[in-house]
């Protein structure tokens, strides 16, 4: 009976594989490119479970958005815009396959990109090899530019180490006098993290800031006293985090406990998120941190959206969906621009071409980018002032003045 | 020399925190040979009861307690009776670790669930604020901390030497089959001791809500430490562990103003290494951990 069944299974399993491999030889039967017809097909595949679940979803929401603008405008050159989403769990490993498959078995005309640098650079991967346009959400990494990606454009308006940059001109700016003589460094141990607050340093260090502390802790970190403690010998004028979210508050509040009042502090990430004043009380006053997209800002269909997003998903947008919604503004003026939309090498060759040289209009500002990819534009600064946050930096995006010195937390 | 007084300082506060997180590892592998993988997940399921507590009722974070700590008393009994006890008995260690770290992933999916992955935390006025004693500041959180470390486990321990209940516990650790021959209900008794075991894990998650923001996956990076430290400190020996917490604590803080906070972090594994080269049973483990 045993040795029955045993057969039976083997023949199964050969009768699946049979199967499998007739399918993939299908695709002669497909219709030449361009004249396709139903939808335009786009694929994804976003960490929606695992460490990366929040922001994944954000940016789930954003291109759902984004699909639901274009289709009540009658869709992409006349055709419904579908979208099909992978969970990658946040694992490199599973990108790589979800968008292999997303490419040869779904045979989607377009692919957007995951969250993270770290997933960003495995699908990109991928992509690359089948020629396909890679437009990115959320893979501000050095790395991710350094890997001679061909078809990647970052969809924000900048990389890591610009996020500071009008701080940096603001800060060097200032007449001398007023002008912060030293600064403390703590940054998290991850490249995005690290980009942010080194962007700062070097910007500032060249304009003959001192640098009296600049540590970096690894990820596993759960004390931040110490490098308070550090940080209060040193006594500085200017306190800036490389951050996510935990440490930030961790180092704001351990900062207070070790009595330090520096005359400003920046942090990255971790301020931008709703749950940061909660977390720290009214210590949050004056705190700045550089910001990729506002709520409030009236840049080309930024309202549109913040609107549609609330009727969709019934809360308030963020950065995340912000990303993920200027991904399918860019693309979606390309293929405008180009008249095309299909897999096919010619096509998306047209679409990475006409992204690398034009400028589009997104809810995040005009965005255009450089032969790597990188966006070539800078972040908004905000800060807690009176309890809200408000965009000091640039002049032009402005809701408030910058409040320079912070009052004591 | 402020600086290294200033570190210190801190590494013995947060020394103390350790020994409390890590006190209930050490009792669980003393009593019943469990690697319990699942203890920090149940640290933040604490933390995230007191969240609730304290934000369904804005009442102190410590009046969580005297909820969580019987329900989690129970809830250990419980995983002990139904879960830990049908593990065969051959290979309990490696068992132990695959089913309690399946408990874990399953609180971090439930946290999720219930919490959603952002963060949360519990803030209170105090929790910013420190004593300065001679130029060296001293945060209230982390007197707080150690206060309530030093306290669970002086009852801890009382508790283990003076009860009844401790001495029948006692004898299950040093010799199972002899306990039961003079009439110690060693089953029952290991379910006990994972109560108190996961009772403590009640007192630390409340103490860590108060010093950390968390999220439901915030447990993972607590698991290597709290293992270390109860390494180093001899498996099952819960003055050991204390001690180890303590040490690695100062060591911690010491490198963390001197060196770096990467090197802070290694010490732990440096210490394990070190501990596992010289000493496998650990500084206070064989022979001695029967004495407590």
């Amino acid at each position: 009976m045993a040795r029955v069944r045993k057969a039976l299974t083997i023949m199964s399993i050969c009768a699946l594989a049979l199967t499998a491999c007739a399918k993939s030889d299908e695709p002669g039967a497909a219709p030449p490119p361009g004249q396709q017809q139903g939808p335009v097909k786009i694929g994804v595949s976003l960490p929606l479970t695992g460490d990366f679940s929040e922001p994944g979803k954000g940016i789930q929401e954003g291109y759902q958005v984004w699909a639901d603008q274009v289709n009540a405008k009658g869709g992409l050159l006349g055709r419904k815009v579908e979208l099909i989403f992978r969970d990658d769990a946040s694992d490199p490993n599973r990108v790589s396959s979800d968008y292999e498959s997303l490419i040869t078995q779904d045979k989607v005309n377009l692919v957007f990109g995951p969250f993270s640098s770290r997933l960003v650079i495995p699908a990109a991967k991928v992509a690359e090899s089948y020629d396909m346009l890679f437009v990115e959400p959320a893979g501000a990494a050095a790395e991710v530019f350094e890997q001679g990606f061909e078809r990647l454009f970052y969809a924000a308006p900048a990389i890591a180490s610009d996020h500071y940059d009008y701080l940096a001109d603001y800060l060097t700016g200032l007449p001398a006098d007023q002008r912060p003589k030293t600064a403390a460094y703590a940054s998290l141990d991850d490249p995005f993290a690290q980009g942010t607050a080194y962007g700062l340093r070097d910007r500032l260090a060249a304009a003959g800031v001192k640098t009296v502390v600049d540590e970096v802790y690894p990820p596993e970190t759960t004390d931040f006293a110490p490098i308070a403690a550090k940080i209060a010998a040193a006594e500085p004028d200017l306190v800036v985090g490389g951050t996510q979210f935990e440490d930030s508050v961790g180092l704001v509040r351990a900062l207070q406990e070790l009595k330090v009042q520096p005359k400003l502090a920046a942090f990255s990430t971790g301020p931008t998120l709703a749950e940061f004043p909660g977390a720290v009380k009214g210590a949050a006053e004056h705190i700045l941190s550089p910001v990729g997209w506002s709520a409030t800002a009236t840049f080309t269909g930024n309202q549109a959206m913040v609107g549609r997003y609330r009727e969709l998903f019934g809360g308030a947008a963020n950065e995340d969906a912000a990303n993920g919604y200027t991904v399918g503004q860019i693309v979606e003026a390309a293929v405008n621009a180009v008249k095309c939309v299909d897999a096919a090498k010619e096509c998306q060759d047209k679409l990475t071409e006409h992204i690398r040289k034009s400028t589009f209009d997104t809810v995040v500002g005009p965005l255009s980018f450089d032969d790597k990819g990188r966006p070539e534009q800078a972040h908004m600064i905000q800060q807690y002032v009176g309890g809200k946050v408000e965009i000091v930096l640039p002049e032009q995006a402005r809701t408030a003045e910058l409040v320079y010195p912070k009052q004591d937390w | 020399m402020n600086l290294l007084l200033q570190g210190l300082a801190l590494g013995v506060l947060t020394g103390g925190l350790y020994a409390l997180l890590a006190s209930g590892l050490s009792l669980y592998f003393g009593v019943m040979r469990v690697v319990m993988v699942a203890h920090p997940a149940f640290l933040f399921l604490a933390a995230y009861l007191t969240y609730t507590v304290h934000t369904t009722f804005g009442v102190d974070p410590f009046l969580a307690l005297p909820l969580t700590v019987p329900a989690f008393f129970v809830l250990g009994v419980a995983v002990q009776r139904l879960l830990v006890a049908r593990l065969a008995p051959d290979n309990l260690a490696m068992m132990s670790v695959l089913l309690t770290f399946g408990i874990a992933l399953t609180i971090e999916g439930l946290l999720g669930t219930v919490y959603t992955g952002s963060y949360k935390s519990v803030s209170m006025d105090y929790a910013t604020r420190s004593l300065t004693v001679g130029g060296v500041h001293l945060p209230y959180d982390k007197i707080i901390a150690f206060a309530v470390a030093g306290l669970t486990l002086a009852v801890l321990f009382a508790v283990l030497v003076k009860s009844r209940f401790g001495q029948a516990l006692r004898a299950t650790i040093q010799h199972r089959e002899a306990a039961r021959l003079v009439g110690v209900q060693t089953e029952r008794v290991a379910g006990y001791g994972f109560g108190v075991g996961l009772a403590t894990a009640a007192v630390g998650g409340t103490v860590l809500a108060l010093i950390t923001p968390f999220f439901p996956a915030s447990h993972w990076v607590w698991i290597g430490k709290l293992m270390a430290i109860i390494v180093v400190g001899g498996l099952g020996s819960v003055v050991g562990a204390a001690l180890a917490a303590i040490v690695l604590g100062v060591v911690e803080g010491l490198v963390l103003v001197t060196v770096d906070a990467t090197w802070a972090t290694m010490m732990f594994y440096v210490f394990l290494f070190l501990t596992l080269l010289a000493r496998p049973q650990g500084f206070f483990g064989g022979r001695l951990a029967h004495r407590f």
